[in-house]
């Protein structure tokens, strides 16, 4: 639930485009993990090295330390030259990576990662287990940044010999993994390799494919291969150029006329016209973000459990989805994403029902409706169409709907201030594991907003978000996953509008491009023919 | 010595106007920023921070202290010309800028040339057919600029010279001086074509006055040929008032950058400073302000006196 990634905030966004970002990236065919639907289509010509991949992007880098890290810009630049323990494939499943394999003990405190032998940092020298202590220390005591929340279950870290690292936990906890996989625990060298931190990030040596050649702060940046990766043969290409391109319509121009290879943040009203341009291919990928109507529960009206559950009943996300994405997107029902682990499809959906919704007002103390607002984030199309749509759904009900448009900035602390009736935002899941997603969501206290800022605070759901941390067998964390969504479905605390992709647009020559549910997208298996 | 005095306070005064207008400038920026909701820390720390990471942070930023206290501290940074740093790159935003700068001001000064060239035939044109074909034509093609939005004019462009004929880059900034030259032109067409209008009827009244008076007359009586005295002798004449409204319009156009750097992604100080509106970067919003603010002041400075050099009448007013 951090910020977008790429899509629709756009223009705006110019928006620093809130970050968003996931760890993970994505693993390539060298582990065996599902290369992407497009590498599949396309690979069945020998693999060409070389080449400059030029990448238009709807976000720009600031920085590039993984530690102050949570914009899209800089989350998905820095992912290219450092990396972690673990990633995400592209099929949203861990992946070893700088760890080889671990082990943990039973009582789940104790885990031990024995790492990759042979690897390599960019400058040549070797990655070993007193660098990683230091980066996973740096970030668990990082508590004020960005993403220091995740560390938090982290005891001790220690050196075991030169190749294995022990990390001791407070207590069981099972999105581990998934946790220390993020960007912010990606791996750098001990001490900054003897450097000040600022002068380290300046030029940063990391065991990524990719070191930093130029690069100007929220605008264009380049990247060549690193000569020591440990991966044979690649990164393929020769230079990645990540030029920004702020204008959705500009990077639309760049693709189309071959200007650039890959764009992102497709806008969904073009990904029709640019199936049809020749050589242009336009790839979907399933991402852990879902657009949320959230209700202020601290409000009398929404307080009322009858008028949320009419309100969702009163939404018809079928019509709302088919309106605006143009196909892309999906209708919302459970408020876990489809791409996300322990979705659970047979969740009890308040399905839309102009009939049920009435039924629904009629039990509340609300029968004859009221006034309220809905807030939304300006400049964003897709924001405002959702927002008359709902306007006019909650018509029927007597709901009368003003709408307000703010600008990011703005909207942001107008919603975290608990200063609004309803809002659409986002919400995205960082890591593999789904504990962020419902302890953001569901956990009133140990969220810190409130449940997403919504103040839904039901007991019986937080205990089983707190069993579920605890509980490493996977059927049944399944099963806990499955009644949380079950619940919340039937509390409506907020509705689930729909599931929007990452979409991207590749030219003929791209090969081998493929993104994960957090929207990270690894680069050396890329080719160009 | 009685016109070097005359002249001297002219310039004088000219310039105390301008520095109470960067002034002004500086003060509404820093006053509408702090008044806009909208939390910088935030910004960089992103949905999970912590409400004691924001407070930190905030406070190494100053932003904790009072609001006059605040000001006091920037008007004083100011007039000892420390412009800060950063609170999104953690850089001085002087660095920030000049990354930037070169690109706007290219733009700017290639949308200026082009107002001119374009301008000039035009104006002659209509001036000297006045009310007839000729004339509403040139008058009519010019107010297609002024018709058309920048970002629209700007699609329109990159779509039939960039996309069809492919004669010159959809966008981005261009490796090389040719290279950035030839990015450079589009994106300047764009801004130029929407002050050329304003242009052309200003300078085709400037010269109709001068093809009424007299001296212009004498000279066709004495047998000077007609495209002579228009370009020699009317059009230097008309220039004055054209001069003047040109400096003017070098602001709109440098405030037009803003959108036509993003439609055509060239990444000058235009997108940077709404990249900074939207992340609340208060130092960078604030000096990107001050920068343009005292360009245009300084081009309207220098069009004033230059008009008054040109045109010693000017100095009475």
């Amino acid at each position: 639930m951090s910020i977008e990634p790429d899509h629709r905030l756009t223009r705006r966004r110019l928006l620093r485009q809130g970050a968003l970002g996931s760890a993970f990236l994505a693993a390539g065919p060298l582990l065996g993990s599902a290369p992407a639907r497009a590498a599949v289509a396309r690979a069945s010509t020998a693999i060409t090295k070389g080449g400059t991949l030029t990448f238009a992007r709807s976000v720009a880098p600031t920085q590039l330390d993984p530690a102050n890290s949570i914009i899209a810009g800089d989350v998905y630049t820095l992912d290219k030259i450092f990396e972690p323990l673990f990633i995400t494939s592209p099929a949203g499943e861990l992946t070893p990576w700088l760890a080889e394999s671990y082990t943990q003990s039973s009582d789940h405190l104790t885990w031990t990662f024995n790492l990759r032998p042979g690897v390599k940092f960019s400058d040549g020298s070797a990655l070993d287990a007193a660098d990683v202590v230091f980066s996973l220390k740096r970030e668990a005591a990082n508590v004020d940044g960005p993403l220091g929340f995740l560390d938090s279950a982290i005891k001790t870290v220690k050196a075991s010999g030169s190749n294995q690292v022990v990390i001791k936990l407070a207590e069981p906890w099972a999105p581990f993994l998934s946790d220390i996989s993020v960007f912010a625990n990606a791996i750098i060298p001990a001490n900054f390799g003897g450097r000040s931190e600022k002068a380290f990030f300046a030029k940063p040596v990391g065991t990524g494919p990719f070191v930093l050649d130029g690069f100007t702060p929220d605008s264009n940046l380049t990247l060549l291969p690193n000569p020591h990766y440990w991966q044979p043969g690649k990164p393929y290409v020769d230079r990645v150029q990540f030029n920004y391109v702020a204008d959705d319509n500009q990077r639309v121009l760049q693709i189309q006329s071959g200007a650039a290879d890959i764009i992102d943040a497709v806008p969904p009203a073009n990904v029709a016209s640019l199936k049809g341009v020749s050589g242009v291919t336009v790839e979907l990928f399933p991402a852990w973000e879902v657009d949320l109507l959230v209700l202020n529960e601290a409000l009398p009206y929404f307080a009322d459990r009858h008028v949320r559950r009419a309100i969702t009943h009163a939404i018809n996300r079928e019509a709302l989805v088919s309106a605006t994405s143009f196909g892309t997107a999906k209708p919302g029902g459970s408020f876990f994403p489809p791409s996300l682990q322990y979705y659970d499809p047979n969740t009890p959906v308040l399905s839309y029902s102009l009939a049920a919704a009435k039924a629904e007002l009629a039990q509340s103390k609300y029968p004859n409706g009221f006034a309220t607002k809905l807030l939304i984030s300006g400049g964003v199309e897709k924001w405002s169409e959702f927002a008359q749509i709902i306007q006019q759904s909650l018509a029927p009900l007597n709901i009368k709907v003003t709408i307000d448009s703010l600008d990011h900035a703005a909207f942001e602390s107008t919603f975290q201030a608990y200063n609004y009736d309803m809002f659409i935002d986002y919400a995205i899941n960082d890591i593999s594991d789904p504990d962020e997603m419902a302890s953001f969501e569901v956990d009133y206290k140990g969220s810190g907003v409130k449940s997403y800022w919504s103040s839904y605070n039901n007991p019986a759901a937080i205990a089983l978000v707190h069993e579920a941390q605890k509980e490493f067998d996977s059927a049944k964390r399944a099963d806990l996953y499955a009644q949380i969504q079950a619940i919340v479905s039937a509390d409506a605390p907020y509705v689930p509008l729909d599931y929007p992709p990452y979409i991207y647009a590749t030219g003929a020559k791209v090969h081998g491009f493929a993104v994960n549910p957090g929207g990270a997208y690894r680069l050396e298996n890329v080719w160009l023919s | 010595m009685a016109e070097l005095t005359l002249a001297g306070s002219y310039t004088v005064r000219r310039i105390a106007a301008a520095l109470i207008v960067v002034i002004g400038v500086a003060a509404a920026t820093f006053l509408l920023l702090h008044a806009i909701p909208g939390d910088p820390a935030r910004q960089v720390l992103g949905l999970h921070a912590s409400a004691q990471a924001i407070a930190a942070l905030r406070h190494r930023w100053g932003l904790d202290s009072s609001l006059g206290s605040q000001f006091v501290r920037y008007i004083g940074d100011l007039v000892t010309l420390k412009l800060g740093d950063s609170f999104v790159y953690d850089l001085p935003v002087t660095t920030l800028i000049a990354q930037r700068i070169g690109e706007t001001a290219a733009l700017v000064a290639l949308a200026t040339v082009f107002a001119v060239t374009i301008t000039l035939p035009l104006a002659a044109i209509a001036a000297s057919h006045r009310d007839r074909v000729a004339d509403h034509a040139a008058r009519a093609v010019s107010v297609v600029g002024l018709g058309m939005p920048s970002f629209w004019l700007g699609i329109v462009l990159i779509e039939v010279f960039a996309l069809r004929l492919r004669l010159l880059p959809v966008g981005g900034v261009g490796s090389g001086f040719l290279g950035g030259l030839e990015a450079l032109l589009l994106p300047s067409l764009t801004a130029a074509l929407a002050i050329v209008p304003l242009l052309v009827r200003s300078l085709r009244v400037g010269m109709l006055d001068v093809l009424g008076a007299d001296f212009v007359a004498a000279e066709r009586a004495s047998g000077l040929g007609e495209l002579r005295v228009l370009v020699w002798h009317v059009a230097r004449n008309a220039l004055i008032p054209t001069l003047t409204l040109l400096g003017l319009n070098i602001a709109f156009l440098i405030g037009s950058t803003v959108i036509v750097e993003n439609v055509f992604a060239l990444n000058g100080l235009g997108s940077l400073l709404v990249s900074s509106i939207s992340s609340r970067d208060f130092p960078m919003v604030q000096a990107i302000t001050l920068v343009l603010a005292v360009s245009v002041v300084a081009i309207n400075l220098a069009t004033d006196l230059a008009a008054a050099r040109l045109d010693p009448r000017v100095r009475l007013r």
